[in-house]
């Protein structure tokens, strides 16, 4: 199961080879594409452990609210202060592709 | 991308220009086009500075105890609100630095809120503003635990016990300058992000769309204001806290 794994990645690879014919074509600019990909690329895990972590923080925080209603204010405010502080994690990485694409 | 000029700013530039350049000599900044030095955030933030000085005028006046208006309920509840927050974090005591986070909270509220407007755009989605907002929590926080704690303050930086202050100097200054630093970034990256979600969906899909995303903006901005407030309050608590 694993191996067919590996198989199926590789082929993946080798279907992405046509991207290297284009480096031929424009020298000059070559080194440019891989901001692009590398962007989208970065992003997209960037986002997705944010996604993660925002997550996790809000199922304890309305896991503590069902369990202690009484201190769901006190929950509430955790839970906006920690997703804003993960929240601009992912956006560090959003600032860094503004600054070098475009 | 040359900045498309506002019909504020070209008010301003066509009439202020050499008003412009002097203020910006006085610091010794040269303008890029001395012609029109005004910059777009610029003149939004002085627009916004006004308004917020206009409403705060007009509240004031109408201030009344057995007949309050729509405006005085609705700042009643902000200002309630910005009240119990400084009070859980900072404490009773910190009563004091209440108007610095009220002022700031409005600022930013109104300086995010200004881009959903037609003709204008929210200053803070230039990085230097919200620098700014940041630099002057920064200088705030510090300032006011010099004068609540005195010289005293320094033993913020020095870690726990003595011996381990060469260690901790480093990495408490450190910490301290990314305080700003994160503050910065996450009002500017949030609302430029915003505005540029907007105007992709402007751009890909009908009316209704992106009208979805501004008003996540609008919700987002509300959100950005408070979490810039909190945080300030946070540090201030941190920096004025006598030792045990």
């Amino acid at each position: 199961m694993r191996f067919k794994t590996i198989l199926i990645l590789l082929a993946l690879f080798a279907v992405a080879a046509p991207l290297f014919a284009q480096g031929g074509a424009a020298q000059g600019s070559s080194d440019k594409q891989w901001i692009y990909i590398s962007a989208g690329f970065s992003m997209a895990i960037a986002s997705g452990l944010c996604g993660l972590a925002q997550a996790k923080a809000t199922a304890a925080c309305a896991e503590g609210m069902a369990r202690n209603p009484g201190a769901a204010g006190s929950i509430r405010f955790a839970l906006i202060l920690g997703l804003a502080l993960i929240e601009s994690l992912a956006l560090y990485t959003l600032v860094i592709i503004f600054a070098k694409v475009g | 991308m040359p900045e498309h000029e506002l019909w504020l700013t070209k008010l301003f530039n066509d009439y202020l220009a050499g008003f412009g350049a002097s203020i910006l000599s006085l610091a010794g900044v040269h303008a890029e086009n001395p012609a029109r030095p005004w910059a777009n955030f610029i003149t939004m933030q002085i627009l916004v500075a006004l308004i917020v000085m206009v409403v705060f005028a007009v509240l004031g006046a109408r201030l009344s105890m057995d007949r309050p208006g729509k405006m005085q309920h609705i700042f009643e509840v902000l200002y309630d609100f910005l009240r119990g927050q400084s009070d859980e974090v900072v404490g009773r005591h910190g009563r004091t630095y209440l108007s610095y986070f009220g002022t700031l909270f409005f600022f930013i509220l109104f300086m995010n809120l200004l881009g959903v407007v037609p003709t204008f755009e929210s200053p803070t989605m230039f990085p230097y503003v919200p620098a700014g907002c940041a630099i002057a929590t920064f200088l705030y926080y510090n300032l006011m635990g010099f004068r609540a704690n005195g010289a005293g303050y320094l033993r913020h930086y020095m870690g726990p016990v003595w011996y381990l202050a060469p260690l901790m100097i480093p990495i408490e200054i450190v910490s301290n300058l990314a305080r700003p630093l994160s503050l910065t970034i996450r009002l500017f990256a949030n609302m430029f992000a915003g505005e540029q979600v907007t105007l992709v969906f402007i751009g890909l899909a009908p009316l209704a769309i992106p009208s979805v995303f501004m008003g996540l903006h609008v919700f987002v901005s509300f959100l950005q204001a408070y979490i810039f407030t909190l945080l300030t309050m946070v540090y201030v608590s941190g920096a004025v806290a006598h030792e045990r």
